[in-house]
């Protein structure tokens, strides 16, 4: 099998043997797809693949083989390379960990490509960075079958009330619940789960959002945590003097 | 034909080496036991040695043999200048460049949480109290110009700026006698956004 000049973005990459790089990339038509890139960390005139070969910039990669490990035949960048600096990196390094750990491999979401693309284009202007994360986990979770409605009680079906109280639960999506009884899971107010199924994620909303897809996104993330966000939550504290 | 246990043995052993693969390792057994016992029996003693004696410097995490190693325990070197890089290997090739002659921080790594490796796997928390308790002048962060290396320098850059320490990053840009005609665009890129200008006295 030969892809020709499929767009793509590295998601990780680790060096293998002298001078190759095993890739993890994220394509357009492929899916989450694992490369060899042989020899790319070699010395060459004025410069090597391995320049190109790093996350955040779009890329057209071409590549070949029968076997679940395919061969990296040629790279080009599609654009410049988008430039993450500070707190937008760690959400960009969020973003790659996310989907690695819950894309199955091969298999393509032309969508969810696309709003990847997106979100990094709004992670390097450091413009709308929180709406643009939580759009990108709403996106997520759509293409992997987890969709659910934040305007509707997913128990009664019907609409969320705005003076009621929710809780998240995997099976069902949003369940009503009494405030007081709620146990240490997160409660989120019936006015805030509008806003946010309207598509309004800024001001007041923004933390409720983040929570509910934090809660969302954990069940399907099994026991282990996302060291990037702790990795975020430490670079945060880490300028306040000790 | 299935070999001796103990042959087996030091085959499966063998593999552990980056990039030796079963045929490999065989050939490398077979070598080792029919042409070359004598280097045989020095490789395994100086492994033996190597695992027992050395352990990482308790100033910069290198490896040695000593609590401190030679060059933290140097009195000529600038003990004002801490320069953070990623790998042993990093620390050789900047000793042989001859172009620095301060401290150094070895992470063994850089931040990568896809591997769920952190500040605290890499030291950093203990590097900070370092910096603080000895009052260093200058911290220069060289690790790589990959993604990761640039998180790894940002969160440095974040945990000592506030607390009044001068950080600089090593320069990125054409290497020396390249061709800007072979030099990739995102080098090129680099070296612009990281131009210098030039004046009268230098």
């Amino acid at each position: 099998m030969r892809i020709n000049l499929q767009p793509a973005y590295i998601l990780h990459s680790r060096p293998w043997r002298d001078s190759s790089l095993l890739l993890e990339l994220f394509t357009a038509e492929h899916g989450r797809l694992s490369l060899v890139g042989k020899g790319a960390r070699r010395r060459s005139r004025g410069g090597s693949n391995a320049s190109l070969l790093q996350a955040f910039s779009p890329l057209l990669v071409s590549f070949s083989g029968r076997s679940e490990m395919k061969q990296l035949t040629a790279v080009e960048a599609a654009a410049p390379p988008l430039a993450l600096a500070g707190e937008c990196l760690f959400s960009g390094l969020y973003l790659n960990e996310l989907l690695v750990r819950l894309l199955h491999r091969h298999d393509p979401h032309p969508g969810l490509f696309a709003c990847y693309g997106e979100t990094l284009e709004s992670l390097a202007r450091a413009t709308d960075v929180s709406a643009s994360l939580r759009r990108f986990e709403f996106t997520l979770l759509e293409v992997l079958g987890y969709h659910f409605d934040p305007a509707i009680d997913g128990h009664a079906g019907t609409p969320v009330l705005a003076d009621g109280w929710y809780q998240y639960q995997a099976e069902y999506g949003l369940v009503k619940c009494q405030r007081q009884h709620a146990g240490p899971a997160p409660v989120f107010s019936g006015a805030d789960l509008l806003a946010i199924a309207a598509g309004e994620y800024r001001g007041a909303q923004a933390t409720a959002a983040k929570r509910l897809l934090r809660e969302a996104l954990a069940s399907h993330l099994g026991d282990r945590p996302l060291h990037s966000r702790e990795l975020f939550r430490q670079f945060r504290g880490s300028g306040r003097p000790a | 034909m299935k070999f001796s246990p103990s042959l087996t043995n030091l085959i499966e052993a063998l593999r552990c080496l980056p990039g030796v693969g079963p045929k490999s390792a065989q050939r490398m057994t077979l070598h080792l036991l029919e042409r070359d016992r004598e280097g045989a029996m020095a490789l395994a003693s100086a492994l033996e040695t190597a695992v027992a004696r050395i352990d990482h410097c308790s100033l910069c995490r290198n490896f040695t043999e000593l609590d401190i190693c030679e060059i933290c325990s140097d009195t000529r070197r600038d003990r004002q200048v801490i320069c953070v890089l990623e790998t042993p290997a990093d620390v050789l090739a900047v000793e042989l460049s001859g172009s620095y002659r301060g401290l150094y921080f070895v992470l063994m790594g850089h931040l990568s949480p896809i591997d769920g490796i952190g500040p605290r796997e890499i030291g950093l928390d203990k590097f900070r109290d370092r910096v603080l308790e000895e009052g260093i002048a200058e911290v220069i962060l060289a690790t790589n110009p990959t993604v990761e290396g640039e998180a790894t320098a940002y969160y440095l850059t974040d945990m000592l700026l506030p607390r009044g320490i001068k950080v600089s990053r090593i320069a990125h840009g054409v290497p020396l006698g390249g061709e800007l005609e072979y030099v990739d665009g995102n080098t090129l890129a680099h070296a612009f956004t990281g131009r210098r200008q030039l004046l009268q006295e230098q």
